[in-house]
Parts: C-alpha cells; structure tokens; sequence
C-alpha cells in the first residue's frame, strides 16, 4: 500500500472531479456503493467497473497505483469465494464486487483531500473519533517514512539478500521496535503542539465551497442513475438478465471512446 | 486474517447493519469510559497507535498478503477502551483505501476490538503469573489466543452470514438464459410486470471448508504474528519497561510554555 500517492494526487490533481465539492462526492461514492452492494449480476457489476474505469481514463487520474490498490480486495475476495466452495459464477461475482466497490472508494480517495473526506464524517462521529482519524492520517506518512528509512539501514547493516522469511521477520521486527518508540515519542511532541496552538478537543476543519455546482450535480445525477439502474435490475432480474450484456456493452463502448479519446495525437 | 476481508454486498444487510450497531454501541462506551480530558491528552497517541497498525499491516512478510497487524500490541499500550476507539480509527482508513468493504468496517470494529482487548486482558494476567522477566513469552501466547478467538468470531460471523447475496435471491448472472433478442421487443411493462422466471440454482456457502482454509492459512498467521508481538514486547521491555507495564503515559496536562503562571 503505498498511500502517499493518493495523498499526493488528491492534494495535487486538477480534474474535473477534484474540483468537484467534496460533500456531493461522498453522496455519490454511497450511491456506487449501493449499487455494487445490491447487485447481484456479475455483468451489471462489470458494466459498473468499466464506467469507473472510464473515468479514471477520462479524468487522467494516475491509473497504475490506483487499480493495483483496488486489485488488492480482489485477492480475499477470491480466498473468500474459493475456500467457501462457491460456483465459479459466484466467485467471479465476488471478486468483481470487490475490485468495483474498492474502485469507488479509491476515486474518492484520489480526488479528494483527506481533511475534506473527514470533515462531513465529523459531524455524525464523537470528537474524539475525528481527531483521532486526522492525527493517524498524519502520523501514517511519518510512520512509514520512518519505518522505510529504518528497514534500508537495518537491511543494509545485516546485509539480508533475496527473500527469507525468517531474516525478513527478524529485521521487521527490529524496525518495528524501533517505530513503536519513535511513534510514542511522536505522539507526546504533537500533543505539545497542539497544546500550544489551544487544541479543546476538536479540530475544526472548513469545508470547501462549490466551484461548480453543475458539476456537483452531474456527480451525484449520474451515480444516483447507476444505483437505480441496479435496484431496478434486482427486482426485475428474471426480465432483464437474458439482456445483462447491454449495459456490459454500453460500458465497454464508453470505456473504449474514452480510451481512444486520450491516445496521443499524431502532429 | 484476523480481520474480515469481505466485499461489500456479500453478507447479508441485517448482519451488516448489527455489527455497525454494536461496534459504535461498544464505542460510544469506550468514550463514555474514558475521561474527557483523558480522551483530549491521548487523541495523539490513538492517531499513533492505530498509524502503527496501519504500517504493519502495509509490510508483508511473505508475498502475498501476509501482513501483521500488532493488534495485541497497541492493545497492550493502549488499555481496553481506547483499543476499542483505535479498532473503529484503523477499520475506517482500511475502507477509505479499499482494503476491507467500507459497509463491514463495523463488524470488522468488533472482531479487532475484540482481539484487542482479549490481548491486553491476558497479557496482563499472564504476566502477573509468570512475572515481568518472561513478559516475551506472555505476550506471544496472548496473541496466539486472542487470534484464534478472533478468527472464530469470523468464522461465526461468516456462518451466520449463510450464502452470498448472489445464490440467496437467485438473481445472479445465468449465461444459459442470455438472449441477443430486442429486450424491448413486447413492451417495457408486459415484459417486467407479467414475466417470471425461475433462476439458476443458489451456489451454497460451505462453513466446514471456509473454516478448514481460514484456519489452516491463519494458524500460519498467528503464530508469525505471536513471534513478533514477543519480539517487540520484549524489546520495549528492556528499554522503556513502564510502557509495557503500565500502558503508555497520557501526556501531561500542563500550561503551553511561558503560560505557567497563569490560571485558565
């Protein structure tokens, strides 16, 4: 998991999406949600996949890191699906749930910054819990560079080469150790810090304004039209499933306009 | 594999939405618990703590997907209740990143508070009957246990569950039922209102062989796990024993610096 390229393309990036506000983002990714969630046609969740693929083509998001990070659900969705002894149909379904409803998350994730995913939660949860997600945010990145630069020292000073488990795990754990304390320390300097700066128990964060509120409305108008799509499939699956190739077709033909659209262009 | 690594959509709505219920029930108690103030000091520390997890669980030991997740060892640092506040913190960035369905982050909650918090009880037992020297060992066979305590709430969890949404409503894909005709060829509302059709056969969730593979691939796990936790408690021990004995300090409440004089 290399998080700091979401935190770098959501902090940096300029598409469409980004600019979108973030509280019709979040209304949309539960929208997806519902729909991966009540789908029960392997087609019509692929038919979802492609259009979010599409997307993240369209909007020129960075493609490898973020569907490497949404394949990864795909590997316990298949030990999931294989070790319960389901159908192969039944298993292709689960994975592509996974892989999909990841996929939303992870648009969001990758168009916004975290403080604004956090800020609408913080209204519904406990001070606490809010805090507690924007400091472990922060401290995340510390962390891992911390751990990263300790483990090359410690690989470097043990010369551990190629891939034992054993050697692996020891020089882990040294590094951890050593994180542990430092992420102790860590916490008593920032608790200083924001004891200087008048923390009470809460940090505000302000919600950005809308730049466009056609685009905010295009956003949630398109994925509260896949979620009905879906529900509508599930009640009228003994209709609709001879034709689960249409909408399947449909995103591939978008997903394949969209594809040829940012092609580089000959001068 | 402590934690459940199942897409949203695959468990059964009411099951999903109990274990939300029961994770900010048991969380809500968890504040109530704590002190405010006590709360305020420690919110660095739970961002650290559950940051801790979270890197953990982003190195993998062996490829693929093997990964620790110091759940007994931030339990220990921690206590119980602010364990259960760190279990709910991790769940909610593992969704955020697609590591784990966003929709069972609560039973997720549940089945890591409860590992947790089974950690810190019998470390703290253990120890008081083995003594602090051998606090290495105590550690590792409170992760052995609380593991495969939370492991079977999964296995619960996952049978209580039964079969997946797909097989229980019997709407999933059929390839033999697939038609290139014109779908609208009698009417929209003839054809959605008056057809009905018998699906394909419900694929049915084997508990026995889930349990046999999460068990097998998980004892694995557990014990790789339960070396390392000893390792690191260990480690602590010899050079900053009071935080493995007595939990890490809550920070002081004292005036910023240059205020000390002054009553709020």
């Amino acid at each position: 998991m290399d998080l700091s390229v979401v935190d770098r393309s959501a902090t940096l990036g300029t598409s469409t999406l980004h600019r979108v506000v973030p509280h019709a983002k979040l209304i949309a990714t539960a929208l997806l949600l519902a729909a991966v969630m009540v789908s029960a046609n392997l087609l019509v969740v692929a038919a979802i996949t492609t259009l979010l693929c599409a997307t993240v083509v369209g909007l020129r998001l960075r493609w490898r890191p973020l569907l490497t990070l949404a394949l990864y659900p795909g590997i316990f969705g298949a030990l999931y699906a294989f070790a319960g002894g389901l159908g192969l149909l039944t298993a292709a379904l689960i994975i592509t749930k996974a892989v999909t409803s990841a996929l939303v998350v992870l648009i969001l994730m990758f168009t916004t910054p975290y403080p604004q995913v956090f800020a609408p939660l913080q209204r519904f949860l406990p001070a606490v819990i809010g805090d507690a997600l924007l400091m472990t945010y922060r401290s995340l990145f510390l962390l891992l560079e911390k751990f990263s630069h300790t483990l090359t020292a410690a690989r470097l000073r043990a010369g551990v080469v190629g891939v034992s488990p054993v050697r692996s795990a020891a020089t882990i754990t040294r590094t951890l150790g050593g994180v542990l304390l430092y992420s102790i320390d860590l916490s008593q300097r920032t608790h200083d810090i924001m004891h200087l700066r008048g923390y009470d128990g809460r940090l505000v964060i302000t919600p950005l304004s809308s730049q466009s509120p056609a685009s905010d409305r295009f956003v949630v108008t398109v994925a509260a039209a896949l979620a009905v799509t879906a529900a509508g499939w599930r009640i009228w699956w003994p209709v609709l499933n001879p034709f689960a190739w249409l909408p399947l077709a449909v995103g591939v033909l978008i997903l394949a306009a969209t594809l040829l659209s940012r092609l580089p262009r000959r001068a | 594999m402590s934690h459940i690594h199942i897409p949203d959509g695959v468990l059964p709505l009411w099951l999903v939405a109990l274990g939300w219920v029961l994770a900010l029930g048991w969380t809500t108690v968890a504040v109530r618990f704590a002190s405010a103030e006590d709360l305020r000091r420690r919110v660095p520390l739970i961002g650290a703590m559950a940051a801790l997890m979270l890197v953990g669980m982003s190195s993998e030991i062996i490829p693929i997907a093997y990964h620790i997740n110091l759940t007994v060892l931030a339990g220990i640092l921690l206590g119980p209740w602010l364990s259960v506040v760190t279990a709910l913190v991790v769940n909610v960035m593992l969704g955020l990143v697609g590591h784990g369905g966003a929709t069972v982050i609560g039973l997720n909650t549940l089945v890591i508070a409860v590992e947790m918090t089974t950690g810190w009880l019998l470390f703290r037992t253990l120890t008081a009957v083995l003594g602090r020297r051998r606090c290495g060992l105590a550690a590792g066979v409170s992760t052995v246990v609380a593991l495969a305590l939370s492991t079977t709430l999964l296995v619960l969890i996952v049978a209580v569950g039964g079969s997946p949404a797909a097989a229980r409503e019997s709407g999933a894909f059929d390839p033999a039922t697939l038609s290139f005709e014109n779908p609208f060829s009698q009417g929209i509302a003839t054809n959605v209102l008056l057809t009905a059709e018998e699906g394909p056969e419900p694929a049915a969730l084997s508990v026995k062989r889930f349990a046999t593979v999460v068990y097998a691939l998980g004892s694995i796990g557990w014990v790789l796990e339960a070396l390392i936790t000893a390792l690191i408690v260990g480690f602590v021990a010899r050079v900053r024993p009071g935080l493995v004995f007595e939990g890490a300090p809550a920070q002081p409440s004292r005036a910023p610096l240059g205020d000390e004089g002054v009553h709020h």
